[in-house]
């Protein structure tokens, strides 16, 4: 594998490793891909943040005025479709663009190219959507987009177009992507790299892509009917296009909330068998559940419509809930893992060890909202956003912050400051439980979503406010990252090849990785388990991992080992 | 009224379920933490155990176990709240539209609406303890009809009506409200559910120029 493979003429022109901005727009290095990705959708991420801010601005007394009803539904539906299809899916899949071929040590993606157009599909969908945005009349139907609220009769002008345009351009790329991964894992791993010996990262993203293919389709056809009803008013009227949209739309939009948790789930396996100093516990386990999940979560969607009277309320409720199990399965792994463990409490983590009673907030109201009888109840008020806010911030989220600071030496040669990360975190956990636990009492008490105001009672002003108070920790905890990465670059403290004593074979390789990942200065190690490096490091054949220090400042110690 | 004590009953259930899972997550987390602290106090190393089938398969069957529990009592719950609807004493016609509600007496000549902004809240008044059934529906966008007392909703379609039967037993004036997004004034569709004896729910059909016999049955 250590072979140069062969430049195609495109790669002649536009050589992997060689800087300058045609090199990198261009690139079919998909690391380079992988870090456009990720910071494209890092971008978006402050900038859907920064309107998630002014809404809880708005929301924070009743009665405030610093948004129009009109703006509020327009920033609701940025905020919601911008963190899902914008941010979260590309941050997901883009990591794995970015890992997956380093993890089974390949020198390359599959159709690098297709990749890179797939990332200017997501580009030119965000592009789009936020150019609707910012149209007077911008979408405003929420992220569902629902039939006939979303037609050219209910939502006259460019907006809506514009939103239902990007929406579909933005899949189309984050699926071609998602596609190329998956290939990738399945017929480019190196000698050794049975499916067994993968890492739990690269099972997730097995496992997302699946979905991924499975899923994305379907929404493309949602949209094709949207835009035709926009296109040609009237065609679509009989309800029964509604009925047909909504099961189009969450038989996508129900495996997007996996894909949106999978990747994440590899990275906190990843990082807390790192940290653990220990080969991640109950491999087989995990790597069947992660299966199991994925096929049982393409058969839940229609929970999403029990209050509609539209669907088998008890075969929903079934499929929904049977996905504890394999849920439980994963829990299993990441307590077992850290329970035999000599932890190290790095930034990333914490924001790894966070993930677990986070996201079982979330995944236990999801067993609430899975019960018809209690859905009936909380469908579409606040009680719903407080869930999947836990599932996707207080889980996916973390979770993704604790993969950032764990690859970013990695991908970037450079350190990130392990202080400001730890400071980062202590404010995110604030603030994130301030701004999402009011939402389960919002909800409980009668609060409906999509409001840009409420009545001055029950309760509520006292709890929007404290929710309220808890985004500005979040705000205050996203600066802080900001500032990390800023000072992180302006003074850089070189990055080791593995600063943490990692496990898998992203690990042999220097930071960044030479173009092809690995070169006759870093071959790709022999592969028996899937913790490459750690049986090496087990064998005395590498370097000693940090964890082998036994005092107890050694974790301390072990911080500063990138900052010589 | 069997909508409130069956949404009660297993959210009783399921948050106990939740509140014994979150304490033994989080004890496990922090034995995991201690042991760590030992691990490195006394310079062993980790523990290289890779995995523990037979405790796997007993957590499997545990969680299993848990699991069909939860798929029994939803489905029981939710089978409970949908029997063969009984003959209604009255029937309600209810209609969404941007932004607000209406509600027709179906066979009387009586419909109560109103505009909702600034004033105007439709009020739907029922008579207490008998079978009421509602046709919910919709003359544009999608709404929903929420009245959080009752721990129910349902959706409005246009082009279409779904229908549910329930009996509020207690008399009283309970809020409602849209809980689907339906455009600019979703928000302020609110609505309000009264229930009355049966007497008085007939003098208000009378008043309304309709028949108080809808009940007499």
């Amino acid at each position: 594998m250590t072979a140069r493979p062969a430049l195609t003429r495109y790669e002649h022109r536009v050589q992997p490793g060689r800087d300058g901005l045609p090199h990198w727009l261009l690139t079919t290095d998909h690391k380079r891909i992988g870090i456009l990705t990720v910071g494209t959708a890092l971008v978006l991420f402050f900038f859907n943040g920064a309107i998630a801010l002014t809404m809880r601005a708005q929301l924070a007394q009743p009665g405030l005025d610093i948004l129009s009803p009109q703006s509020y539904l327009q920033f609701m539906t940025m905020h919601g479709t911008g963190m899902i299809v914008l941010t979260i899916t590309p941050l997901a899949v883009g990591m794995g663009v970015y890992l997956v071929p380093l993890q089974i040590g390949a020198p390359r993606i599959a159709a690098p190219r297709a990749v890179l157009l797939g990332y200017w599909l997501y580009v030119a969908g965000a592009i789009t959507m936020i150019w609707g945005f910012l149209t007077p009349e911008g979408a405003d139907s929420g992220w569902w987009g629902y039939t006939p609220l979303s037609n050219s009769v209910y939502s006259p002008g460019p907006g809506e177009s514009l939103w239902t345009a990007g929406f579909f351009l933005a899949a189309t790329g984050t699926l071609i992507m998602g596609g190329a991964t998956l290939w990738t894992v399945l017929r480019l791993r190196a000698p050794g790299m049975t499916m067994m010996r993968l890492p739990v990262f690269a099972w997730t993203q097995i496992v997302t892509n699946l979905m991924v293919i499975a899923a994305f389709p379907s929404l493309l056809a949602a949209e094709a009917i949207a835009a035709l009803d926009r296109a040609f008013p009237g065609s679509f009227d009989s309800n029964f296009w509604n009925i047909a949209y909504e099961n189009l739309f969450w038989f996508y939009g129900h495996p997007v909330v996996y894909v949106m948790f999978f990747p994440f789930v590899g990275c906190v396996a990843e990082v807390l068998a790192t940290f653990s100093g220990r080969r991640f516990f109950a491999y087989k386990g995990t790597v069947l559940s992660l299966l199991v999940f994925a096929t049982g979560s393409m058969a839940v969607w229609g929970h999403h419509l029990f209050a509609s009277g539209q669907t088998t309320n008890d075969y929903y409720s079934l499929t929904s809930i049977f996905l504890a199990i394999p849920a439980g399965i994963e829990y299993f792994g990441f307590l077992g893992t850290i329970v035999g463990g000599k932890i190290r409490y790095t930034a990333s983590m914490l924001f790894a060890l966070a993930f677990i009673p986070q996201f079982l907030v979330g995944g236990l109201t999801g067993i609430m909202v899975a019960t018809p009888s209690i859905d009936y109840q909380v469908n579409n008020s606040y009680f719903v956003l407080g869930h999947f806010h836990y599932t996707l911030f207080a889980g996916s989220i973390f979770g993704f912050f604790a993969g950032f600071y764990f690859w970013f030496p990695k991908a970037t040669g450079i350190m990130l400051r392990e202080r400001l990360g730890k400071l980062h975190f202590v404010l995110l956990v604030i603030g994130t439980n301030a701004t999402f636990i009011p939402f389960f009492f919002l909800g409980y008490n009668g609060l409906p979503r999509w409001v840009p105001t409420y009545p001055d009672a029950s309760g509520f002003p006292t709890l929007e406010l404290i929710s309220s108070i808890g985004a500005g920790f979040i705000g205050l905890a996203m600066t802080v990252f900001a500032y990390n990465i800023y000072i992180s670059a302006r003074l850089p403290r070189p990055a080791p090849p593995d600063p943490w004593g990692g496990h898998s074979l992203e690990w042999a390789t220097s930071s960044p990785p030479p173009p092809y990942n690995f070169d006759l200065a870093h071959p790709v190690p022999k592969v028996r388990s899937y913790a490459p490096l750690f049986d090496l490091r087990e064998q005395g054949l590498a370097q000693a991992a940090p964890q082998a220090a036994t005092t107890p400042q050694s974790a301390e110690t072990s911080d500063k080992r990138g900052e010589e | 009224m069997t909508f409130r004590s069956v949404f009660h009953q297993l959210f009783t259930e399921e948050s106990t379920i939740a509140w014994v899972v979150f304490g033994l997550v989080a004890l496990t987390m922090l034995a995991a933490l201690v042991l760590s602290r030992r691990r490195r106090k006394r310079g062993r190393e980790p523990s290289k155990l890779m995995e523990a089938n037979k405790l796997e398969l007993g957590y499997l069957t545990v969680l299993t176990g848990v699991a069909a529990f939860l798929m029994v009592s939803s489905l029981s719950g939710n089978n409970k709240e949908l029997p063969d609807p009984p003959k209604p004493a009255v029937r309600v016609q209810v209609t969404g539209f941007q932004w607000c509600w209406r509600f027709h007496y179906e066979g009387q000549p009586v419909t109560i609406t109103g505009q909702c902004r600034g004033g105007g809240i439709p009020t739907l008044v029922l008579p207490a303890g008998k079978v009421v059934e509602l046709d919910v529906t919709s003359i544009d966008v999608i709404h929903a009809f929420w009245l959080p007392y009752l721990r129910f909703k349902m959706y409005a379609y246009p082009d279409h009506v779904n229908s549910f039967t329930t009996t509020l037993n207690q008399t009283g004036r309970w809020e409602g409200r849209c809980a689907q997004i339906c455009g600019l004034y979703h928000y302020e569709m609110y609505f309000y559910v009264q229930v009355v004896s049966p007497a008085a729910f007939g003098q208000f059909m009378r008043s309304r120029g309709g028949a108080a016999t809808a009940v007499s049955q």
